[in-house]
């Protein structure tokens, strides 16, 4: 075992005191003066083209300082790559209730709202098209003039031949399964404060997952030059995918702001939060699998339709990650995968927690179980059989190096009492598992997946560490400042921190795709050991002796064996400073992985280059109702292989807040919509879980080592929801016989469920 | 907008004397009129609990009430918690038990707390949660938030 001071201990979230006194400033607590408030005209219809906007009598409101509408921004479309561009910042043709198509800029919020109600809208309304497989169909109302049937994109991937593996299988089994859209529910909103300098120097303080594409973003959409645009991150009240994209709202703020000449406040709405966060995709997925008698799985086919909403923005990443993770997870020689991307009046769906994953992982999951039933084989077993194994390349090419399945399976096993609970058969009561795998790193997929640290000793011997990474929550500043004071032989909480500020960090990706820890991680430890180097060779040349033979303690340098002619790092920070006149500064910089596949296909993602996977296994215990159907989870066993855990205590958190919005999105949350017009957006009707509704949690740290991370970590954050669903869905099975195969399981669809036996 | 009310209030133990609109809520008056941001607004529906405070002891969604209903009362919010650096044994729990993520639920969940724990000292694990169900997290899964509570009424006794 390592020996590590600080790597690997419980140590609390570095913000949590000042979060905990209420002094933690977030985007809507910044109050510059003279700010102005901007409020935003959406879409009230699903489908329609404007034929013109009446501003005069908003304009004439008292106080109203600015109004702008899509004549009034660049007509450049943007998404998260340039290639599935399709969305302007204000439409003259709106998609989906809520598509911004005016904006207002005035004293105060009131003032901006009844400028709103003043705007006057002719619409030429147009049929709209709400479920996909309506929209696929030819004579259907297009979207997008120039996209065929609303498909957005057809992804189609075949390895080995699926033909000859399902001949050769001794059993088929096909079903379809349905997902449906979930909200992220950040408890904070999109907020940001934009202000433009008279050189049009535009800087915005924003929540937002990702500053430095952001301002790339914000560059391309608005046609200003990057380097006139400076992104700056207050705390970020949590994001789960939410604030990854450019948001409207942002661009907006921008734009009023540089007509104003004023500072410019746009926060959203609870209301407007449901209505225009990018909802994770609902999918349609008709799976097949050829299946062995002894459990071997031969084959396996998915057939996925998923809604797009009415934009991109991460839809075709989504829908490759849907494949990748499909098709990855388990030994199977033939895969074939069939994945169509459609456009509906909706919503638009994006980036949250899982990225396609959680869709991906619920069909297939439950398929092995129905498949382990017929078998008469143990779920675990069957999965056991099946597991991907360390240093293998799965059949879709992609590289696995650390792999911690079996020990998570077996682990969850022995933990949750699981042969034990399944010969006792309480009634009612049900015990499900599934397993998981994702990126523990991001990846390199869009030819990107960089992180950037400098780390600097101030005169006075203490260290600064900036980031271009942002913790929106998860505990990233944490632990990285635990990795650099593991280096440098200092308490972490000594590192001073600037993160996730595009004019004075190194960029960063951004904190999604659970690649902070890896990513930034690596670039901190270059870092460090950059600056460790820097320290000895000063500290040598001020003692007169070989950097070779120097040892580190309590922040102080001597020669090995002579403790008390030692250099202090305050000592040597003050030399630097003043008597070398070269201050000590390293830099790192990851962006990886660098083996790409020569089979990489950037369409389907086939060959898919992450820097490491992650797997993991939930186990679910249930209770189900018979008089309501209603389900209570009583004890949940979560097995992560996350390489190593840098941070035992915030690991836990990220693994129990994950698996508690799986519960959700299996049990009750449902963003829904009548007519392309969401019935449930506020917390009242769209079902969030409270205290009340959680289990028992047991999370199981399964230390890996991977060969590349930093300290041998791995990702974990996006990881911890996606097995949930068919963990949950197989222990109802178990409890009363009842297949759900559409999510959320409500209680009234198993009270249905049991009346129909 | 109608005439401006007079109020006067004690807020963390510092006594106002103030002239507010009579649609003002209380979560605004707090924020915008007094800068004491750590009221978070999550709803503005009386959904989350990130906007609670304590008036007269009791918790309330300080988003659903108007500041001229809390005439003449005592309100605690988060900042009138600790004593300069040191904090209030409850949120020296929240930190130490890993219950703060993203913190935008945490003042509210630090305040619903001190109003249960004030109430019921020796809360069951029920109380606990029929406490704050009212205050929704999206971080951590409450389970921490849990064990915070529990660390809280061991350092209190």
């Amino acid at each position: 075992m390592d020996n590590f001071s600080i790597v690997g201990k419980r140590i609390p979230h570095r913000d949590a005191v000042e979060k905990a006194k209420g002094s933690a400033v977030f985007a809507s607590d910044i109050k510059l003066n003279g700010t102005l408030h901007g409020k935003i005209l959406r879409s009230p219809v699903p489908h329609a083209q404007i034929c013109n906007i009446d501003i005069s009598k908003a304009k004439k409101l008292k106080g109203v300082k600015a109004i702008i509408t899509s004549k009034d921004t660049p007509q450049i479309k943007f998404s998260i790559s340039p290639t599935w561009a399709d969305k302007l910042i204000l439409v003259d043709k709106v998609r989906y209730i809520g598509d911004e198509i005016a904006a207002v800029a005035a004293v105060d919020e009131e003032t901006a709202e009844e400028a709103l109600e003043l705007i006057e809208v002719e619409w030429e309304e147009l049929p709209a098209v709400f479920d996909p497989l309506e929209a696929m169909q030819p004579g259907a109302p297009l979207l997008h003039a120039a996209v065929e049937n609303n498909i957005s994109k057809t992804l189609t991937m075949e390895c080995g031949s699926v033909a000859e593996g399902f001949a050769e299988a001794d059993l088929i089994f096909e079903d379809t399964f349905q997902t449906q859209a979930q909200s992220h529910c950040s408890l904070e909103t999109h907020c940001c404060i934009a202000t433009c300098s008279p050189t049009d120097d535009v800087k915005i303080w924003v929540n937002s997952q990702a500053p430095h594409p952001l301002r790339q973003k914000l560059s391309a959409a608005l046609n200003i030059d990057a380097a006139k645009i400076h992104v700056a991150t207050p705390f970020i009240g949590g994001g789960f995918g939410s604030k990854i994209d450019l948001e409207p709202a942002q661009a907006i703020c921008v734009l009023l702001a540089k007509k104003t000449g004023k500072p410019v406040k746009i926060e959203h709405s609870r209301k407007e939060q449901f209505m225009t966060t990018r909802m994770r995709h609902p999918t349609i997925s008709k799976l097949k699998f050829g299946v062995k008698r002894d459990g071997t799985i031969v084959a396996k086919q998915a057939e996925v339709v998923m809604d797009n909403g009415a934009y991109n923005s991460h839809g075709p990443a989504v829908m490759a990650y849907n494949n990748v993770m499909f098709s990855t997870l388990y030994r199977v020689k033939n895969i074939k995968y069939e994945g169509r991307l459609v456009y509906t009046n909706k919503n638009w769906g994006g980036a949250c927690r899982g990225y396609g994953d959680p869709q991906a992982t619920f069909g297939q999951e439950v398929m092995l179980d129905v498949i382990a039933e017929e078998l008469d084989m143990d779920p675990i077993d069957l999965r056991l059989k099946n597991a991907n194994i360390p240093n293998e390349v799965t059949a879709n090419a992609v590289k696995i190096t650390s792999c911690g399945l079996k020990e998570c399976l077996t682990q969850a096993r022995e933990a949750s009492g699981w042969i034990a609970k399944k010969a006792e058969r309480k009634k009612y009561r049900g015990l499900g598992v599934a397993a998981m795998l994702y990126t523990g790193g991001g990846s390199i997929g869009s030819g990107f997946n960089y992180s950037g640290a400098t780390l600097q000793m101030n005169a006075d011997g203490t260290l600064h560490l900036l980031m271009g990474a942002v913790d929106i929550g998860q505990g990233s500043n944490t632990i990285l400042t635990q990795m650099a004071a593991e280096i440098m032989g200092v308490e972490p909480e000594t590192i001073s921190l600037t993160t996730a500020d595009t004019d004075t960090t190194f960029p960063c990706m951004g904190t999604f795709g659970s690649r902070v820890t890896f990513c930034a991680g690596n670039a901190v430890i270059e870092a460090a050991n950059g600056l460790k180097q820097q320290l000895l060779e000063n500290a040598a040349d001020l003692l007169e002796a070989n950097p070779n033979d120097l040892e580190m303690k309590d922040k102080k340098i001597f020669v090995k064996g002579s403790p008390d002619k030692a250099m202090a790092y305050a000592e040597i920070g003050a030399a630097s400073f003043y008597k070398k006149k070269k201050p000590l500064v390293a830099h790192g910089y990851y962006n990886g992985p660098e083996d790409v596949s020569p089979e990489f296909d950037p369409a389907t993602y086939r060959g898919y280059p992450a820097p490491a996977m992650v797997f993991g296994t939930h186990l679910a215990e249930v209770e189900v109702d018979p008089a309501t159907g209603k389900v209570e989870v009583l004890n949940f066993t979560a097995a992560h292989d996350l390489g190593r855990a840098i941070n035992p205590l915030l690991v836990e958190g990220q693994i129990e807040g994950g698996a508690v919005q799986g519960i959700g999105w299996s049990l009750m949350e449902d963003l829904q919509f009548e007519n392309g017009e969401i019935v449930n957006p506020n917390f009242h009707d769209y079902k969030m879980l409270t205290i009340k509704d959680i289990p028992k949690f047991s999370p199981l740290l399964i230390e890996t080592i991977d060969p590349d991370g930093p300290f041998g970590a791995k990702g974990i954050g996006e990881c911890a929801m996606v097995a949930t669903a068919p963990a949950i869905i197989n222990a109802i099975y178990d409890a009363v016989g009842v297949r759900i195969k559409e999510l959320p399981a409500t209680s009234e669809k198993i009270f249905k469920g049991l009346k129909d036996k | 907008m109608g005439s401006k009310h007079r109020i006067q209030i004690t807020v963390n133990q510092e006594e106002y004397d103030l002239l507010v609109h009579p649609d003002r809520t209380l979560l605004d008056l707090l924020r915008y009129d007094l800068g004491l941001t750590g009221t978070k607004e999550g709803c503005d529906e009386g959904d989350c609990g990130a906007c609670t405070v304590i008036v007269n002891g009791k918790v309330v969604t300080s988003c659903l009430i108007l500041a001229v209903e809390v005439d003449g009362t005592a309100i605690t919010t988060i900042e009138g918690l600790h004593q300069g650096d040191e904090l209030h044994p409850i949120q020296q729990a929240f930190v130490d038990s890993g219950a703060v993520q993203c913190g935008f639920c945490t003042p509210g969940m630090i305040l619903t707390t001190k109003a249960l724990l004030d109430e019921i000292p020796d809360p069951s694990e029920e109380d606990i949660k029929h406490y704050l169900e009212g205050n929704l997290c999206r971080c951590t899964g409450y389970t921490k938030i849990i064990d915070a509570v529990n660390m809280a009424i061991h350092q209190l006794k």
